[in-house]
Formats: structure tokens, sequence, C-alpha cells
């Protein structure tokens, strides 16, 4: 009964060749060196950014819920892997101990209690997201109760990821203050400064990307994605249909809150440093810039967006080091403006437009549908 | 006071908005299975009102009950009050505009409004068959596939009552649903108002006298003024009562 | 008679008398007070002896102006000369005159001033490199201390007396009550006054006579001395319990009466604080009040709009001293300076109306290229404008440079103002009454002209206040631009008590949209006392737990809890559309 874009429709095979394509064909070329493996740990960086990116848009562009808080949450499953790998270290470190260098440093003799826990692999991995996840739940349950939404959530979320972000910075909460983890040696076993642990690392994020965008396809495809997107454009009238919009706004903020720290916990090893300023508002508004700018409301846009935003800031930060920001702030002033549905919705919009120069060769429709209008065309 | 019990009964209730007096002691009281229908000039707190009964705007202070005095309004919420049989549907039409207008109706049919469900139930035939049930009684049925939202504006008027058949509530409250609509439209959607008297309790607001005449035959009228119930009765005995004439036609308005 | 510093010399000399100084030497001192003071000085350079060179010294006493710390202080820094002559006599020279090609300077004889000669008569050059300057050991430094201090308690400017008062306190020595005292009798200045009666309140608290205790814990009470505090203290514990119990009451009187002292102060100063930080953020608040609370528009940028404002406070403060070189994009752009003597005070009121204007300029540029087109947008108006912020940031850069740039505020800024031990900062004074000002400003503007009248229609009603005939476009376009001149005002107003650098703006983004959400979007009054209140809040937290980043967290979980108890704010406006 539901109406499937038709776009899905006809992309579907060439979704399903670029997970192939990410997953098996992107490792297997490094493997036999036609991929450097520099790229490749790039590329599973860029990965876990389109990860976080598939939770704001699961937010935003489906539920309305712009939520400036996502970097927390991925910062956040980032420190709990971060924590783990620290422990792993042991007696590698520069001090020979076996705490954390930064505990050393700071004069400390025995590992803290909310720490211990974390030598256990399995409880670092729960943590991942529960941390996220129960933080998620009583901030959104105090926001959603009190009926906050639009642009105050916005700008009560960046207050949050704010105020988290200035207890990082500080020593005596014990996870490294402003200089965070970094200097990571093994997971699981396994040597993190060796091209085939990168390689691992970088299947596993493809294989969360595929799977989460899978997931959420489904989520969408539900009912409930039914009652998201109802509430996302008239929430009150939702409310008048007897669902309590406010858990349903509050399952999809934990769930998108938990994939955000997912990717971060497999960001960390990747790149190998969390520190607190991965956890800024400006982080947040930066990921939400790549879920406009590939097209929200769509779960492939974030992916291409994220990717292709930071694959131009890897490039852009490197040839024009000043020009960077303002290409960056100039396109997306540009891309809100002139590209509301971004660059997934590019080719709907060159097709409404034709139509509309169409219509207008044919001078039968008097008044010219605005562009935000023509969606599935 | 009938023996019947009240479906619903709104005692005393008083709301103000900065200083103004929407809704002024006001007392209504509805039975079972009746067609009310409520007119009012504008600002009379006929809006307020609905409000009041689905939760959306608490009182000062009164007591609204349901069912006998089973439940009290005022301690639920909006989705709660939904849940006891009580639809709405709003001045301007609210539908989901992105949903097509089968999305709509399947987003209202009775049944559970869990996260669960909504995740994991099934669509089932007998939904199927409701659907397109309600579909042909609201003359969308050519339509199903259509976005809500680039429906006219009658069309639209008429899904919104169709989602409140579809929710198959006990009261339906039907604000104005006759704005915006050609002659034969208002007609046709008294038709419809008129063949759901028996099945379901509902309070019409209206200002179309035409249309108000059409749907009350003899039934109970209410005209608001001022935030309370001026008088009630037929519509005949209505439309000469002084007061109402005067409130209608503007002539001095007793103190604001 | 005599001008007050002189007598008040005068009269500590008499008292030394009582004390066993010699009265010759005093009278002999004050009849010709220049050269017998050189002369003595010269002397005590030249003496034989350590010993000699201190009771010299000492003899200064007698006469303790300032003229003779001075001459002091040329000996302990050095720049008094010995010079030996063929036959051994010393002299104690100054130098003077600038040097010549042997590295020498001619000299000055330090007993009469008069230039050095040799017996030939010819002046007398030295090298101080090659001859032995006046050294000082730490007895003659005491000797001079003791002559120093008892000149500063006869120091002309009160704030100097009553420091050298204060100071005589420390180590509760009783020799010094006798000057103490004697300075009493002259002494008018009420503030310095009390610092006497403080000062030898805390030297008898350690009197061997329980009374005299007594009497001093009690006036240190009344005086609500902190100073005292912690010695009142130690002599509470010190005084055996059993002999002596009226002294430890009167003790513990007195620290009680210290303590709530202290509690009012510090929080009254807490309370003033407070309300300087909120006014901080009323400032910074203000601009986004009109253009978020009244127009709706998220604007992210907002503060670059405020540093757009601090930067023309540099430029203008640069114009009328020295000019400015800026180099933007490899371009450079030299401006030339009016080279003003007073500019330092001047600019800061060309500055004000210079940043409103600049401000406000960006703003109707951005109203007109971006923001127009997303009043219906308030998401996608956050974006964009947060697209802008970071353009604008860079452009900071690109143009004044990565580092924070100087802004010099007036020196009266620095100073403050101490009101029963309670410390009011100037610049903090500054602060409430420039944000007063601003907001007796806005309201003016916004309730008392035709623009306010406008702005208040189109924000009501926009769709009636156009079809009233407004012309609501230009009415957004004049209000947007106010509010971003407002922020052109408040980055001129943090230059003065902050740093100017390109992230300026986003160090108080975050605050200043809390603040105009806990107040109550689409009210100003709202946004004053929210304001207000944040900044209380957030110093008292502060003060208790004694760390800004914790009660900064606190507060912002605070917020956060309070919009469970109103979601809309301090002050809701209320509408009764749908949505």
């Amino acid at each position: 009964m539901t109406t499937t874009p038709v776009s899905s429709r006809v992309h579907g095979p060439i979704l399903f060749l670029a997970a192939v394509f990410l997953v098996v064909v992107m490792p297997a070329l490094n493997c036999y060196g036609l991929i450097a493996d520099f790229t490749l740990n790039l590329w599973g960086k860029y990965l876990c950014y389109g990860i976080m990116a598939v939770a704001i848009d699961l937010l935003w562009g489906y539920t309305g819920l712009l939520c400036l808080g996502q970097a927390l949450f991925f910062s956040l499953g980032g420190y709990m892997m971060g924590m783990h790998l620290m422990l792993m270290i042991g007696k590698l470190g520069q001090y020979k101990s076996d705490l954390p260098d930064f505990m050393v440093f700071l004069g400390h003799s025995q590992l803290p209690g909310f720490w211990q826990p974390f030598y256990s692999f399995p409880f670092t991995l729960a943590m991942v997201f529960l941390v996220p996840g129960l933080l998620a739940l009583v901030f959104g349950f105090l926001a959603f109760r009190s009926r906050i939404k639009g642009v105050y959530f916005s700008i009560l979320t960046q207050a949050l990821t704010y105020g988290a972000a200035l207890l990082f910075f500080r020593n005596d909460l014990l996870v490294g203050g402003n200089n965070g983890f970094t200097d990571f040696r093994t997971l699981l076993g396994s040597d993190l400064r060796i091209a085939t642990t990168q390689r691992w690392l970088y299947i596993a994020t493809a294989l969360l990307l595929v799977a989460v965008v899978a997931g959420c396809k489904w989520l969408t495809k539900s009912r409930f994605g039914l009652i998201q997107r109802a509430i996302r454009d008239s929430e009150n009238r939702v409310l008048f249909s007897g669902y309590a919009t406010a858990n349903f706004k509050l399952f999809i903020f934990v769930a998108s809150a938990m994939i955000a720290a997912a990717a971060g916990a497999l960001y960390v090893p990747q790149v190998g440093i969390i520190n607190p300023s991965e956890m800024t508002p400006e982080k947040s508004l930066e990921a939400v810039v790549w879920v406009a700018l590939g097209g929200r409301g769509s779960l492939y846009g974030p992916v291409l967006g994220a990717v292709s935003v930071n694959a131009l800031k890897s490039w852009a930060s490197r040839a024009y080091p000043d020009m960077w920001l303002l290409i960056l702030g100039g396109s997306f002033v540009l891309v809100v403006m002139f590209m509301p549905k971004g660059i997934i919705g590019i080719p709907a919009q060159i097709a409404g437009l034709a139509a509309r120069l169409r219509r207008r060769r044919a001078e039968v429709a008097p008044d010219p549908a605005p562009a935000t209008q023509m969606t599935d065309s | 006071m009938s023996a019947k019990p009240f479906l619903l009964a709104a005692e005393g209730l008083n709301k103000s908005f900065d200083g103004f007096q929407a809704i002024n002691d006001l007392s209504f009281y509805l039975d079972e299975g009746e067609l009310r229908t409520v007119i009012g000039p504008n600002g009379a707190g006929k809006t307020t009102f609905l409000d009041l009964i689905t939760g959306r705007t608490a009182p000062d202070n009164g007591s609204l009950v349901w069912d006998d005095g089973k439940h009290d309004l005022l301690k639920l919420n909006e989705y709660e009050i939904y849940r006891l049989g009580i639809g709405r549907k709003f001045q301007t039409p609210t539908v989901y505009n992105d949903h097509s207008v089968t999305e709509n109706l399947l987003l209202s049919l009775a049944g559970s409004r869990g996260i669960w469900h909504s995740l994991f139930g099934k669509i089932t035939r007998d939904q199927c068959e409701r659907v397109a049930e309600i579909l042909t009684i609201i003359n969308l049925t050519g339509h199903a596939h259509r976005k809500a939202g680039t429906l006219a504006h009658g069309q639209k008027q008429w899904l919104e009552i169709g989602m409140l058949l579809a929710q198959d509530a006990r009261l339906l409250l039907v604000d104005e649903p006759a704005a915006g609509m050609t002659d034969e439209e208002t007609h046709r959607t008294g038709e419809l108002l008129l063949s759901l008297a028996g099945k379901h309790t509902i309070v019409v607001i209206e200002h179309d006298m035409a249309f108000v005449r059409q749907i009350s035959r003899g039934r109970k009228v209410t005209v608001l003024h001022q935030g309370h119930v001026l008088c009630e009765g037929p519509v005949d005995q209505i439309q000469n009562d002084e007061r109402v004439i005067e409130v209608y036609l503007g002539r001095k308005s007793k103190a604001a | 008679m005599f001008p007050p510093p002189v007598r008040r010399a005068a009269l500590c000399a008499s008292l030394l008398l009582q004390v066993g100084a010699v009265v010759v030497m005093w009278l002999s001192a004050r009849a010709e007070a220049g050269p017998a003071v050189r002369e003595t000085i010269a002397a005590a350079v030249t003496a034989a002896t350590p010993d000699e060179q201190r009771e010299m010294i000492l003899s200064l006493k007698a006469t303790p102006s300032p003229e003779v710390v001075s001459w002091l202080d040329k000996w302990k820094e050095g720049a008094i000369f010995i010079y030996q002559d063929d036959e051994g006599k010393a002299t104690a020279l100054l130098l003077t005159g600038s040097q010549d090609a042997a590295d020498s300077y001619a000299t000055l004889r330090l007993s009469d001033g008069a230039p050095m000669c040799a017996a030939d008569g010819s002046p007398i050059r030295i090298n101080p490199k090659a001859v032995d300057f006046a050294d000082t050991d730490s007895g003659l430094r005491r000797a001079m201390k003791e002559v120093a201090d008892l000149a500063a308690l006869a120091d002309a400017d009160p704030d100097k007396r009553i420091r050298a008062i204060q100071d005589s306190a420390i180590g509760q020595n009783s020799d010094k009550l006798p000057a103490l005292e004697a300075v009493r009798l002259l002494e008018k200045n009420p503030k310095a006054l009390r610092a006497l009666e403080e000062s030898m309140a805390i030297i008898r608290l350690n009197s061997p006579e329980p009374e005299q205790r007594i009497t001093a814990c009690n006036t240190l009470g009344r005086l609500h001395s902190i100073a005292a505090r912690d010695m009142i203290k130690s002599m509470a514990t010190e005084t055996d319990a059993a002999t002596d119990k009226d002294t430890r009451t009167a003790a513990n009187h007195a620290l009680s009466a210290i303590d709530s002292h202290i509690a009012t102060i510090n929080a009254l100063g807490t309370a003033f604080r407070g309300l300087s930080l909120g006014s901080v953020l009323l400032v910074v608040a203000i601009g986004l009040a009109i253009t978020f609370g009244l127009m709706g528009i998220i604007n992210m940028a907002h503060g670059e709009l405020i540093a757009v404002g601090a930067y023309t406070t540099y430029i203008i403060q640069n114009v009328f001293a020295a000019g400015l070189k800026l180099s933007p994009f490899g371009v450079s752009i030299s401006i030339p300076g009016l080279n003003l003597h007073s500019g330092g005070n001047l600019y800061f009121a060309v500055a004000l109306p210079a940043s409103f204007i600049a401000a406000a300029l960006v703003g109707l540029l951005l109203e007109r290229t971006v923001i127009r087109f997303l009043y219906r947008r308030p998401l996608e108006s956050l974006l964009a404008t947060w697209g802008i912020s970071l353009v604008l940031q860079q452009l900071f850069r690109l143009i004044f440079g990565a580092n924070n740039v100087q802004v010099t505020s007036p020196l009266w800024l620095s100073g403050n103002w101490t009101v029963n031990d309670v410390v009011f900062g100037w610049n903090r004074v500054f602060v409430i009454v420039f944000a007063a000002a601003i907001i007796a400003a806005t309201w003016l503007v916004i309730n008392k002209t035709p623009l306010g009248l406008l702005i208040r229609a189109v924000m009501q009603n926009r769709n009636m206040a156009a079809c009233m005939g407004i012309r609501t476009e230009r009415v957004n376009m004049m209000t947007f631009g106010f509010g971003c001149g407002l922020a052109g005002l408040a980055g001129a107003f943090l230059s003065q008590i902050g740093n100017v650098g390109p992230s300026l703006g986003q160090n108080y983004i975050v605050d200043a949209f809390m603040t105009v959400v806990v107040g109550g979007v689409g009210n100003i009054l709202g946004t004053v006392i929210s304001a207000l209140g944040i900044g209380v809040a957030d110093q008292t937290l502060q003060q208790y737990l004694g760390n800004p980043v914790t009660g900064k967290i606190l507060v912002l979980a605070a917020i956060i809890l309070f919009l469970q108890w109103r979601p809309a704010g301090l002050f809701v406006t209320r509408s009764r559309s749908l949505d």
C-alpha cells in the first residue's frame, strides 16, 4: 500500500553494486596494493561520517528534528572505545605504567573505578551503545515531554553539546582533558598500526554502513516511518490521531544516538585519536551540512554528502588552506538556498525545471509550482 | 436532566488568554448518540471549547468528565483523550500533506498506537477493506494514491472527516466542516454527517446557517456567546430568540 | 604655618622625642629641610662603619619626608656613587648629563647638588663601571624601610597613606603604636582614620594586657575588619581558655561579626558580578532577541556580526592613532591615522555608532541576499547563516590575521570603587551602564518610534500588516538591520572588556541563544530578566563550586530543567493558531 519513490526502484541495483564495491571490492583492491593503505583508511573515516550522517537524517530528514548533538553521541561512542583502547596500551605507554599515560601525568597511582570494566571488550561494546543511548533517553525524555521542537530543539541540543564539550575539556573528569586519548596500540589483540587490522576495521565500517542504511530503509518503509514523517509534517495532527508522539520521537532519537555512537566507536581506532574538539556544536553543524548537501529525507544522500564533502575537505584544505572555509561555508549557503533536496534531488530538480519550461512554452499552467514541491517526478 | 447518562459533561469551565476571557463559566452536556450543532459569532469561544475537550489547552478551572464521569478529561493529555474515542476535525483542514490519501487513512485507523506495533504490525485485509470503504464514503477513491497536500480544499476537508471515520470514534468534534466548500459539497458533507448521526455522537461547529438547518433538523442547537452558553434549543426557536438576534445583528453588546 | 605634610612630619617627629629621639636634630632638620637631608645622606653614604651609617639613617626619622625616601631609594638602587680623591677622601656623587665616548658622566655632589670638581677646578667625570656605588646591607635596608614607612604615614596622597597605615599593622609590632597614635591626632580623612583605628587595634591584639586585647577585639568586630580575622583567630587560640575567658568571648564575638560581614560582601560581590555577567549576556543577546525573538530568524552568524562591531572598533581606534596596515588576500591596504593625542578616550564615542552601522550594513546585505528567502524556513535559515558565519570567520582571519588584535580600553576602566569592602570594578560598572543604555535605546526604538510601530505590527501579523499597506519587506529588512546593529554595538562593547579575534562571536552564541529561549521568544523584557538571572545564577554557582566550568555546565542543565517547567520561556506569547 505504501508508495515507493520511483528513484529507489530504479537505483536499487546500482545501490547494491555500490554496497558490494564498498564492502568487498575496495578492501580486495587494497589487498593487492591497488588502493593505498592511506586511501582505504581515509575512506574508512568517510564512511564513519556517512553513518553519522544517516543518523542525523533519520532525525532531521524523516522526523523533522534538527539535532545539533549528534557529534556528542558520535564522540561519546568514540570515547567509550577509546577507554578500552587506552587500557589495551598497557605498559607500552611512555611511562611504562598500567595506567594510561595522562593519568600518570596527572599523578594518579590507581585506575579509577569507572575505568576498570573497560578492560573487557564486550563491556566496552555495550557501553558504546548504552552511554549515548541513555543520555539521549534522558535528554529526549525531558525535551519531548515539554514539547520542545523545531529550532528550540536545535538550540537546546547545541547547548547540550557545548556543555558536554566543556565538561570533557576538564582534566578531573579523568578522560584525558583536552588531549583526549591517542597513541593506541592494539584492538582485540591485533596491532592497530598494521594495514591488515585497518583493512578489517574498514570492512567493519562499510558493513555497518550497509546495515544501517538497510535498517533505516526498513524502518522508514514501516508504519513507523509513516508516523515519523507525519510527525515531521504535522505533529499536532499525529497527537490528535492518538499517537504518543513524544515516545516515537524518543525512540528515534535514541536509535539515532546509538547509530552515531557506533560510528564513533569505529572511527576512533581508524583515526587513532579522540578528543573533546570532536564533540563541539560546530562538528554537529558540519555533519548537518553533509546531510543537507547530500539530500535529506533520503538515505543515500547523507552518505553521498558525507563522503563528498570530506573528500573535498581533504583536497581543499591541502590545496587551498585559506579558502577552504570560504568554500565550505559558501557552498552551504548556496545548497540551502538553491538545492533544498541536495545532490540527490538534482535530477528531480532538473526534471522539474524542464517540466516548467515545457509548460511555459505550451502556455498551459498559469502558476508554476515552486521547485520544492517537485519531489518524485 | 435526563435519566440517560451524559457522554460528556462540562461544568463551570473558565479559560482566559492574557486577560481575554475566551470561555466564561461554560456548562455543556451531551448525550450519547446526539448530533449537536454549536453556533456563535466570532470569538464566542467555539474553537477554544473544542481545545479544552481535546486537551489542547487546559482550563483555568471547571470540570470536564467523559462517559458518565468515568474519566476526568482534564487529567489526560491529547492522545489519551483521543484513545477514549474523541476525534476531532480541525477548522483548517489538517492532513498529512506529504502522505498519500490512503496513508492518511491508514494512520488514522483504529488499532494499536504503540511503537512496537508500528514497527512490526502488518496491514490486515480488514484494514484495507475498511480504507476502501471510507474512500468510497468520502468520494476520494479516484485519488487514493495522490498526495494529500495536492488535494483541493474541500477534498482535504473530506479526507479529514474520513480520518475521523477511520478512527471509529464515539464522539466526533467537527469544526467548520463546510468552510471553503461549494454549495453542493456543503450539502454532501451535511448528508455525510447525518448518515453518521446514529452511530456516533457528533458535535458540529458551524457558521453557515443553511448548513446548520440542514443537519440540525429539529435537534438541539447551542449558541455560544462570549464564552458562555447563550441559549439552547431547536434551530427555529434559536433564530427567533431575542438575545441571539441581538448578538448576531451586532446591536449593542453587553459589557465586554 | 606649614603645609600639611610637613606638619604631619613634624608631629611624627615630636612624638619621636617622647620615645627618645634627639630634639635638637629635629629642630635643625626642620630649619633647613632640603640641604640638611642631602647632607645627612651624603654623610651616611661615606660614613666609616655600617653602625654609623645606620644611626645616621635612623636620624632621618625625625624628618620623614618624601624627599628623604627618594634619596634613600636612589641609594638602594645603586645610583649614588662614591668618589675617592687622591687623598682618600670619599665624596657621595650623583651622575648627570649624558654618556661620553669614555662611557663617563658628569657628576654632582650629593650633599649640595653642586658640580664636583677636582682640585684644579676641572669637572670630574666618572665611569659608573669604574667606581664603587654606595652599597647597602640588610641592616641598612631595614633602617631605610623604617624611615620610609614613617614617611608614608605622612604622605600627601590619602590612598598611599591608608596603605601605609594598613601595612604598619603587619607584624603587630607595638613599637609602631606611638607613631600611629600621633598621626591619628592630625588625620582628617575618614577612611584613613578608620584604617588607623583598625591597624592600632590589630597591633593591640598582641598586647600583654587582657583589657587592651578585649578592646581591640571589640573595635575590630565593630569595624568588620577582614584583615584582622586571622589574627583574632590565632590570638583566641593562643589565650588560655581558663584564665582569659573574657578575651576569648570578645574574640569570638568579633569573629562572628567579621564572618557575617564577609558573607554579606561575598553575596553582594556575587550579585554584582552576576549582574555584570548578565549585562554582558544581555548586550550580546539583545540583538538576537530582535532577529530571533521577534522575527524568528535563527541567525547563527549573529556572533560574527558582534565580531564585525569589535573589528570596527579596532579600526577606528587605529585610525585615531597611528593608522593601520591590513593585507587581505595578499593585497596590502594602508589606512592612514589621524594621530590624535586625545584619541585614546575619544575614539570610543566614534566607534560606537560606527560599529552599529558596520554591523547593520553587513546584516542588511545578508538579509537581502540570503535571509529574506528563508523567512518561512527557520531550520534552513539556521544552516545558511551558519555557512555565512564560517565565511565571515575566515574573512576575519584573512583580513585581520588569525590572532587576537589589540584594542586598548580607556585607562579609567581598570580602576575600581570600593564601598564597605565590596569592590566595584569600573569595567563591570561600565558593563552594567552600557547594558542599561542599550536596553533603554532598544525600548525607545521599539515603543516610541514609527519604525518600532511598524516592527510590532509586522511581527504580530505579517499578512494583516501587508494588507494595511505596510511594506513588510522593508520592515523586515530594517528590523533585521537594527538587530544586527545591536550586535555590532555588543562587539564594540566586548572589545573593551576582552579579546578581539576571529572566533569572538563563537564564544557567546550558545549563551545568547539560551538567554533568548529562556526569556521567552518575542519578549524583550523576558530577555532582560533571563540574562540577568542566568548571570547571577552562574556567578552564584561559581562562588559555591569555586569552578567556572562546572558552574556553566550546571547553568545549562538548569536551563534545560527550567524549560520543563516553562517550555515557552519566562514570558509566553500566547497564540491561538494551531501550530
